[in-house]
Parts: structure tokens; sequence; C-alpha cells
């Protein structure tokens, strides 16, 4: 009997609205920076025209608005998916000026660290225009490349602050064309963590027919730059056109056995109408097992000329996928993963056979085991522990955690037995929101659970990292002692 | 069966039920009959949000000693009871009850009117019935619906709004009121697809218990889905009155 393919769920898009001064509701208030001179100001989140607003004034620089949720229902609807942070086996700082001053980890942050960054170098082979960490091929101006011994260094300040981490990324500049980076990569992996991820844009990887088999020898994850099939995307995005380059890095994954996250920057405009063909096209790729979507973050190199009030949020990219994949997903499946804030981070785990493609969320309660607020018994608190673990800033499909929670899950479901391999059939779908100098939420920075590792030992947020001045100020004593 | 229909047995699962318990008026104090019972879910509910005294009545003495035991421990054996009996021949008296409730099993009584006027029977003067079922329009549902593979899914003894109204009236009791649930038995559809979708995209053929492949169940449910969309097929609330 022929397959038959699912019947089309079809959501309308939401109409903008062309009110010229609509009024706002408040949400309440929370702290906020000024991008221009880094001043700490109060600031009041409000809902304007169904979207999030941030809002604060400088003394010196005026107001400043940027739009941090594209839809207020969802964003007050996704408030119950927050629980309570865990405290870091240890802390790095001390409370002197106050949040965002003192990073990191300092008494005042709200949760341990799920995912640590470790950025090895500023040089890169590609100029993207986009680049929140102003890397790029010339000469950079405080840039540095780590040695091993600092790389060595700052894991193990990982693993003191932890415990047992679970996951680490090594990143960049471009790591990739780092001297020492496989050594680097094994040192990760010496220390017993079980996800070792290289963010890389694929270049040497599709050019040095040797790397994707010492990946693979590693058991290295690779977190590939994939921004689209078109190349007008990778143009506007990254400067030039990638797809051969992308594609045979692939190929080389395939042949190697290297597992692949994509990731790909969304930005208005320019690709989000992809989003949906990038997603098909990472579930039907032997080598890759999930995409994460990051809507473009307006920091580093990138500040000039975008309009903050038009920046593509995790709410719009959510409902592009939905309407581009509907017979695949509602906007429904994805649930906000409860570690950070609940509007930093959402995801999915789909189920692929090679012809349907089920989300887990049609199988499984998520949203009620995920809900820490509402007052409802949950009937398997083994099953809940399985799901805090896949809706994590930690996993990436593929990875042995996350395959033996897939089973977890799937088995205390009640799921009939004769399974078929359901770690094999697990893709995640990730959207998530780095905050930048105009959408900073100080509220939000406490909880955030992604934490760049220093070469002094300190663990600093990520979104800190990008938006206060840390990046700036480790690069410059870097380059100094080089 | 059970993990297909997630939390649900009936569509609209709680909420459903507490509409139907709205429409009839149901006050505290009051005794209502669950005919039906099953889990005792709706029976532990009235009790212990209406404030009534309940009886659970089903065919099945497995189910009639779980509901016990779930009431028992959720508090409430003052105030519910379960016992096995024939919704064709209740062991009840005559006027023994304020209201009976009866959610999607009326395709389960062999004897439909039969069942209704014992309904009646145990219904004291002006007492009410709220009854919910599938409703269908038989003329326009396709005839794979229509087979003896619908039966497993309520669907082949479902009834149409008039021919619901016609047993009610039979069984002498008056139609006081009816309320669309249409949108829950697509709710419960689309579930039932998904979970479908789900078993086969991990490689199961059958469910276990089943006597169809997973790829039969899957069409079904997908004309089930079109005809409810097309308003041929759907749930409804029936209050009466004796």
């Amino acid at each position: 009997m022929t397959r038959s393919a699912p019947g089309p769920e079809v959501v309308a898009p939401r109409a903008a609205s062309d009110a010229a001064t609509p009024a706002s509701r408040s949400l309440g208030h929370t702290q906020s920076i000024c991008p221009c001179c880094g001043a700490v100001l109060d600031a009041e989140l409000l809902v304007r025209d169904t979207r999030v607003i941030l809002s604060r004034r400088c003394p010196d620089h005026g107001e400043f608005e940027a739009v941090v949720y594209g839809d207020a229902e969802r964003y007050l609807e996704i408030q119950r998916f927050n629980k309570p942070g865990e405290h870091p086996r240890e802390r790095q700082t001390e409370t002197l000026d106050g949040c965002p001053r003192d990073c990191g980890i300092c008494p005042e942050h709200a949760q341990h660290t799920c995912l640590g960054i470790i950025e090895v170098n500023t040089a890169c082979n590609l100029d993207c225009p986009i680049c929140f960490a102003d890397s790029g091929t010339g000469p950079q101006e405080h840039g540095y490349s780590l040695s091993l011994e600092q790389v060595e260094s700052m894991l193990d300040s990982f693993v003191r602050a932890e415990g047992e981490p679970e996951s680490v990324q090594l990143s960049g500049g471009e790591p990739s064309i780092h001297p020492q980076i496989l050594d680097m990569l094994a040192a990760a992996k010496r220390r017993d963590i079980p996800l070792v991820m290289l963010n890389t844009n694929g270049i040497r990887l599709a050019r040095d027919p040797r790397f994707a088999p010492a990946l693979a020898e590693l058991g290295v994850h690779v977190y590939l730059q994939f921004d689209g099939l078109e190349e007008a995307t990778q143009v506007a995005i990254r400067g030039r056109s990638l797809t051969e380059e992308k594609l045979r890095a692939l190929d080389r994954c395939v042949a190697a056995g290297v597992s692949v996250s994509l990731a790909a920057a969304v930005e208005r405009g320019v690709n989000e109408h992809e989003v949906g063909a990038i997603v098909r096209f990472g579930i039907e790729h032997p080598a890759v097992t999930g995409v994460f979507f990051q809507p473009v973050t307006h920091s580093g190199r990138f500040l000039a000329d975008s309009d903050p009030l038009d920046k593509l949020t995790n709410s719009d990219v959510i409902e592009a996928i939905a309407q581009q994949l509907p017979e695949w997903f509602r906007a429904d499946d994805f649930v906000p993963v409860p570690c950070c804030s609940p509007s930093c981070r959402s995801a999915t785990f789909a189920l692929y056979d090679g012809e349907d493609v089920v989300p887990l969320t049609r199988l499984v309660d998520v949203e009620l085991y995920l809900d820490y607020v509402t007052n409802r018994a949950i009937p398997d608190l083994d099953v809940r522990e399985a799901l805090e673990g896949l809706w994590s800033a930690k996993a990436a499909g593929g990875s042995e955690p996350v395959a033996e929670r897939l089973e977890c899950v799937a088995c205390a479901t009640a799921i009939p037995a004769e399974l078929r391999d359901v770690a094999a059939s697990g893709f995640m779908v990730v959207v998530q929101d780095f905050q930048d100098p105009y959408t900073l939420d100080i509220g939000k920075l406490r909880k955030c659970c992604v934490s760049e590792i220093t070469p002094d030992g300190r663990l600093i947020p990520f979104c800190a990292y990008n938006s206060v001045g840390y990046r700036e100020q480790v690069r410059r004593e870097l380059s100094r002692q080089a | 069966m059970r993990w297909l229909l997630g939390n649900e047995l009936h569509p609209g699962g709680e909420a459903t039920t507490r509409r139907a318990l709205e429409l009839i008026g149901l006050r505290p104090g009051e005794r209502l009959l669950d005919v039906a019972s099953g889990t005792g879910t709706s029976a532990m509910l009235a009790a212990r949000e209406y404030g009534c005294l309940v009886a659970g009545v089903d065919y099945g003495e497995g189910a009639v000693a779980d509901a016990q035991r779930a009431a028992d421990g959720a508090g409430l054996c003052d105030r519910v009871g379960f016992i096995a009996g024939d919704a064709e021949a209740l062991p009840f008296e005559d006027g023994q009850f304020d209201a009976v409730l009866c959610e999607c099993s009326l395709c389960t009584f062999q004897d439909k009117p039969r069942a209704m006027s014992e309904i009646r029977r145990v219904l004291r003067p002006n007492g009410r019935l709220a009854l919910s079922d599938v409703v269908v329009d038989r003329p326009r549902l396709a005839p794979k619906l229509d087979n003896a593979l619908a039966t497993v899914a309520c669907i082949g003894e479902a009834l149409s709004r008039d021919g619901y109204e016609h047993l009610l009236a039979g069984a002498g009791l008056r139609p006081t009121g009816i309320e669309s649930r249409d949108e829950d038995a697509a709710a419960l559809a689309g579930r039932i697809h998904d979970r479908l979708r789900g078993a086969r995209v991990l490689g199961l053929d059958r469910m276990a218990g089943s006597p169809v492949a997973i790829e039969e169940a899957i069409e079904l449910v997908r004309a089930a889905r079109r005809a409810i969309a097309q308003g041929a097929l759907g749930y409804a609330i029936f209050a009466a009155a004796r």
C-alpha cells in the first residue's frame, strides 16, 4: 500500500499592523544598557502592535527601543516553561558593581552552565558582514590565537565549575584553521565531555580530505554554518557564495561518519523564506542530526545599519517554519527550553523514517512535563528528567546523551515495544535568539546557561560577552600578552 | 488504544464532561448516574467539582474494580460508587437519580431504545440526561468509514442529530438542548492521526491488539478528519429531561 502523505495544516500568517502610534501595554520592568555608552538603565517591556518591545532612556544618549519577541501572546504563554536555575559548583568572580559588570560567574548569576564555548582564535578564512565575533581574514585588531596549554587550562576551569560538563564548543574566528585544533578537541574529549562540538564554516572540511576522518576518530560533532541554499542568501550574509564548499564538507562528513548540526543565521529580508528548505535539506541529509536557527545578532561588526525594531525574533522564525512546512510542523511543536529564559530558545525533536516527519510533541505531552508553574501532577519524573536533558542548551542531535534520553522518553510513554531505533530517527530543530546591546535584558542575562570560557578561567554568559564589552576586553588582554 | 487517545477517552475530555454537566444544570447534593462509567474519571469529576453523589455503572467488571480503586484513592468513596451492570437492565430502582450522564457509549449498546428507556426509568420526574456521542450525516459519509472497520471507532453505530432526537423522544425524554462539539472531534482525530503516524515512523506495522494494520488505520483516520471538516461527522452533547 502506498504511503499516504499527511494532510496539510495551514497556519494563517499574522498580518502586520501599520498603526502610526499604536497603544502600548506594560509587561513590567527590568534593566538594560545604553547601546552607546553601556550605562545600566531601567527598562520597560511593552506590548505594542502584538510584539514585545524593550524600551529605555539614557540620560546622555536618548531613548532606545528594540523588538525582543514578535508574538506577545506566545511570549506571555511560554513564561511557565521556566525551570528554576541550578547553582554552579563553583563561582569565579565576586559581586562588586552589580550585573552585568562582574561576570562571571558571579554570586548574582541564577543558573549553571549547560554549554561552554571557547574561542580559540580571531583569524578566519571568511569576512562575513554579520560577524558578532568581529573576525576576518586580514590582520585583526587585538587579534589572538590561543595556545594548547591555554585551552587545556580553560577546559579545566569548565570542569571545576560544573563537575561533569556535558557540552563544549570550540569556536573563533574559524577554529578549524588553528594549527592545533585537533589537539584542542582531543583535550576536550580527554576530559570526558560527551558532546564536543566544532563550530565551523566548513571550508577546511571541504578542502582537506583528512580533516573529517580526524574529527570522526575523536568523536567530534560538527556545528556547520549553513544559512541557506540560495546564492543570494550566502552573498548577503557571508560575503560570497559557499554552496559548493558546504555540500562538499557535508559529503566528507557522511563518508567519515561525522554527525553535523546546521547553524543558520536568519535575517529579515534575506533568508527567512528559506528556513523550511533548510530544515528539509537537513532532515533528508544522512550526516545532519539537527538545525539551529539564529536570528542574526546585531553585535560586533554588525551594528550600523540594522533597525532594532525590525529584527527577526524566535517567534517569527517558528512561524516561518510552520508556514513553510505545514505537513510536518506547527508552531506549538516548538517548546521553550526551560534552562534559560523561555524567550531565549525553543526546540522540537522530530522523528523521521525517510518519508514522514512526526514531531515528538505529537506523541508525548512535552508541555505538561516542562511546565514548572501550572500546578499539575507529573505522570513520570524519569520522563521529565529525560525531556529536560533534550530540551536544553547542552543538547545536539545524534549525541549519545540525546540518544539515551530519546529512548527513555519513548519507552516510558508506552509506545508499544518493537520500536525501530528511536534515537537514530530523532532530529533536533532549535530556534535561539542571542541578545545584543539593543535587546539586552538583564533579567534574562542572570539565567543565561551558555558561557564563554576565558583564558583567566572566568565563565561569562554568552550574551554579556557579546553585548557588554567582555569580548573586547578579553581580546585586548590576550593581544597584549602575545 | 489508550496511548492513541492520549488523555481523553472521548472527544473533549474533561472540558466536554463539564459542559455536559453544565448543560443539565447539575447542582450540589444531586444524585447522578454515569452510564458506561469506564475509568470513572467523569464520575469522580462530578463528585469532586459539582458536589454530587455519583453512581457509575459499567459492563466491564475490571473497569468497575479499577474505577472504584481510583475513587477510593482519591478520597471520594463516600460520594462515588461503581457497580457492574448492563445499560439495558440497569440495577437501580425507578426514579432513583436526579440526572444521568452517558458519554460516547451509545454505540456499545446493542438495543439502544431499551437502554434509553432504562435511563428514563431510573430518572425521577423532571430528571435530566446529558448524552454525548458521535454524530453522523450518513449519506455524506465516505463508504470506507461505513464499513465494518469503522465500528471500532464508534462511527458505524453513530446516529444523525435527528436520529438521537427521535431516540430520546421515543423513550419519553424531552430534548432540552444540543451543543455541538465538532472541534473536539477534530482535535481528537488529529491526535490519533499524529500518534498513528508516530507509530509508523518508529517502524510499527500494527498496533498491539488491533485488527487493522497501521496504514489502514491511518487511511481511516484521514477519512474521518475529512468527514469532520466537511460536517459529515462530529460530536455533540444532547440534553433531555424526563
